[in-house]
């Protein structure tokens, strides 16, 4: 159980001063390393608690497309963050002021807000130690929810779509390649031979 | 096993949106023809919509409700979206945005819309919002050539991201105190003093609200409405709201039926103030379509006043008073849609000034729209209200009864005053002839339905009363 503590504090230790360093490094590159690095030792903690589904998603979703699509946009935008940091003093009292409320409000909430009865209590729900969670999931998404599973594909290709329709450009006159044309070209296509008389020259029909 | 023959209008949509999109791929400028194929796809799913009309089941484990309400719903929403195709070819043409996702993106949202007014689970309604917003939102940018349109998309993104994060965490605190996303299993475990599970279910209303742009959170409509292309416009204010409304009353009366007095106030004040903000800003506007959003969010205050009574009467008075605000907005949207000189589209009401002498014909079917928007008898707008302010009278709620006559006498003032510019102001030009036949018939069939519904008015109470008892 002592390893299993020292993992996990090792662990928590990471995520959250890595999650520190996004919001403080100066270089966006290396803030979103930090996000990286953030993501992975936060799907460890998940499978030190046994959702070993939701660490390999988090791993496989937020590592390797989201955060890997920041670097790409943060290295090519090439953005002056600088001077969107000129503002950070003035905006800082503000700030400040709008947070503090915001964690006294929470305090209140959670001071007066007798939850413990109310919840489920974890201990209630039942759950079967024969499935893994990766079989649970599969069991309910094809067959109890497979309306939700298909409305959610439609929405995929939705988000396609509209990223396609506003970005995409026809480029009018462009000169494409067209292998037949060029092989089926014969010497009468390009070539013209004319009896050029002295002193008159030829006029050509384009 | 499920009954798949009772979700056949949704199956049929996604089979046709699906088969659009390869069609439109590889036909080069397939835009009329797409166009014309999708509104006759959106008018056959009527009839599949009616065959299960009377059908009263559950499917997918109690998850997805057929009934008369959201058969209604259904058929409403289908020819709002059917109108908001046949009227506006012309004008998308005109503006060069003749692109055939733009058909693809409407069905996508009609299909999202059928799951939200049928939807019987919150992750189902989360859905079916996303499904139906995110086409909204690539909509109002289709025009990338304009900045307006551009900037109104990311305005309504932005701003819808927010509603849905407010709504998903609603939707997080009823399900960690139910047990349950079911509407059915919320009903039964929801307990009035759960102070979590009210913070949950105001928050879910807050999400909706602003779907159906309801004030306090209808700061998007205006800017949004206006930055849009009119066509993209004029759906926005048909069908989204229809949706909206739907599952409004759906999860209010199926969800939280139990906590009807928490939520009763609620829907009073969002419904009081709608009425007024839609009266009283709409008077400082000059451009037609802002006039319109806030025209609109003052419909939305009358339609949630039918709802804050609870009673059974008061949902069949809003599901008349949806059906009645879109087919205004059909005819309103079409004769907006006929202001453009020399292909150049007028959006200031001042361009309207002379239209009696130069288009009488338009100008008397816009009179009777405008008259009919404010519920001046006999027209259908004022029948809308009746029944609306009936039921509200009938729960006894006296002063919302009076604050909605007064804030509808206000928003009189800003329709007329576009009636007097096009009868008695100074003429302008001619604006261009209509030369589409879609256009015609909307703004003819629209305008007739408005002016001749005093002679059967009981046809649609009839529908409306009997897709109301679902939530008996």
């Amino acid at each position: 159980m002592l390893a299993h503590a020292l993992v996990f504090y090792l662990f928590s230790f990471i995520a959250i001063s890595s999650s520190l360093a996004v919001i403080s490094s100066k270089n966006t590159v290396h803030a979103v390393f930090f996000l990286i690095l953030d993501f992975v030792s936060i799907s460890c903690l998940f499978i030190m608690m046994g959702a070993e589904y939701l660490g390999m998603l988090t791993l496989i979703v937020y590592v390797g497309a989201v955060a890997v699509l920041f670097l790409f946009v943060v290295m090519m935008l090439n953005v002056n963050f600088k001077d969107l940091r000129t503002g950070f003093l003035s905006y800082l009292p503000f700030g400040l002021l709008i947070g503090i409320v915001i964690i006294i409000e929470l305090g209140m909430m959670i001071g007066t807000w007798k939850y413990k009865d109310s919840f489920i209590k974890t201990s209630e729900i039942q759950i079967s130690s024969k499935v893994s969670n990766t079989e649970a999931l599969g069991n309910v998404l094809y067959t109890d929810f497979i309306h939700y599973f298909q409305i959610s594909g439609i929405i995929l290709l939705v988000a396609m779509i509209g990223a396609i329709l506003l970005t995409f450009r026809q480029k009018e006159n462009l000169k494409r390649q067209d292998i037949t044309k060029q092989v089926s070209r014969e010497r009468d296509d390009g070539v013209l031979l004319e009896e050029v008389e002295s002193f008159k020259g030829v006029k050509l029909n384009d | 096993m499920i009954e798949l023959q009772n979700i056949f209008p949704e199956i049929f949509l996604t089979l046709s949106l699906l088969l659009l999109l390869i069609a439109g791929v590889f036909l080069k400028n397939s835009f009329s023809l797409i166009k014309k194929i999708t509104i006759i796809l959106l008018l056959i799913c009527i009839p599949l919509v009616y065959v299960n009309y009377d059908n009263q089941i559950l499917i997918f484990n109690n998850n997805y409700s057929i009934n008369n309400f959201s058969n209604l719903l259904k058929i409403i929403i289908l020819i709002s979206s059917a109108f908001s195709l046949i009227f506006t070819g012309q004008y998308l043409k005109r503006l060069k945005i003749e692109k055939f996702e733009y058909m693809i993106l409407i069905l996508c949202s009609t299909l999202g819309m059928f799951v939200m007014v049928s939807t019987n689970n919150l992750i189902g309604l989360y859905l079916g919002i996303e499904l139906q917003s995110l086409s909204l939102y690539v909509l109002s940018s289709i025009d990338r050539n304009s900045l307006k349109s551009s900037e109104s998309g990311v305005k309504y993104f932005v701003l819808g991201a927010l509603s849905s994060g407010l709504f998903l965490y609603g939707c997080s605190l009823i399900y960690g105190f139910t047990g349950s996303t079911n509407y059915l299993i919320i009903n039964e475990n929801f307990t009035v003093e759960n102070i979590g599970l009210i913070f949950g279910l105001v928050f879910v209303i807050v999400g909706l609200a602003f779907k159906v742009s309801a004030v306090p959170f209808h700061m998007w409509t205006p800017d949004v409405y206006e930055g849009s292309p009119t066509a993209v416009t004029a759906f926005f204010a048909l069908a989204p709201k229809v949706a909206g409304m739907g599952a409004f009353i759906q999860i209010l009366f199926v969800a939280f039926g139990g906590a009807f007095a928490e939520w009763k106030t609620i829907i009073i004040f969002i419904s009081v103030a709608s009425m007024i903000l839609g009266s009283v800003a709409a008077i400082g506007q000059t451009n037609i379509k802002r006039l319109m959003a806030y025209s609109s969010i003052g419909h939305m205050g009358y339609g949630l006043a039918g709802l804050a009574t609870g009673s059974l009467s008061g949902i069949s008075a809003t599901l008349s008073y949806i059906f009645i605000y879109v087919v205004m907005n059909i005819a309103a949207f079409t004769s907006i849609l006929f202001f453009s000189r020399d292909k150049k589209y007028c959006e200031d009401i001042r361009d309207l000034g002379g239209l009696s002498k130069n288009h009488p014909v338009v100008a008397v079917c816009f009179c009777i729209i405008l008259f009919s928007l404010a519920g001046i008898p006999p027209l259908a707008g004022f029948f809308a209200k009746f029944y609306i302010f009936k039921s509200v009278i009938e729960s006894e709620m006296y002063i919302l009864a009076v604050i909605g006559l007064l804030s509808s006498v206000i928003s009189a003032f800003y329709y007329l005053r576009i009636i007097k510019i096009m009868y008695f102001d100074t003429e302008q030009e001619k604006f261009d002839d209509i030369s589409g036949l879609g256009m015609k018939f909307s703004l003819f069939s629209s305008s007739f339905l408005i002016l001749f519904y005093f002679i059967n008015p009981s046809f649609l109470v009839n529908i409306t009363e009997i897709a109301s008892k679902v939530f008996n």
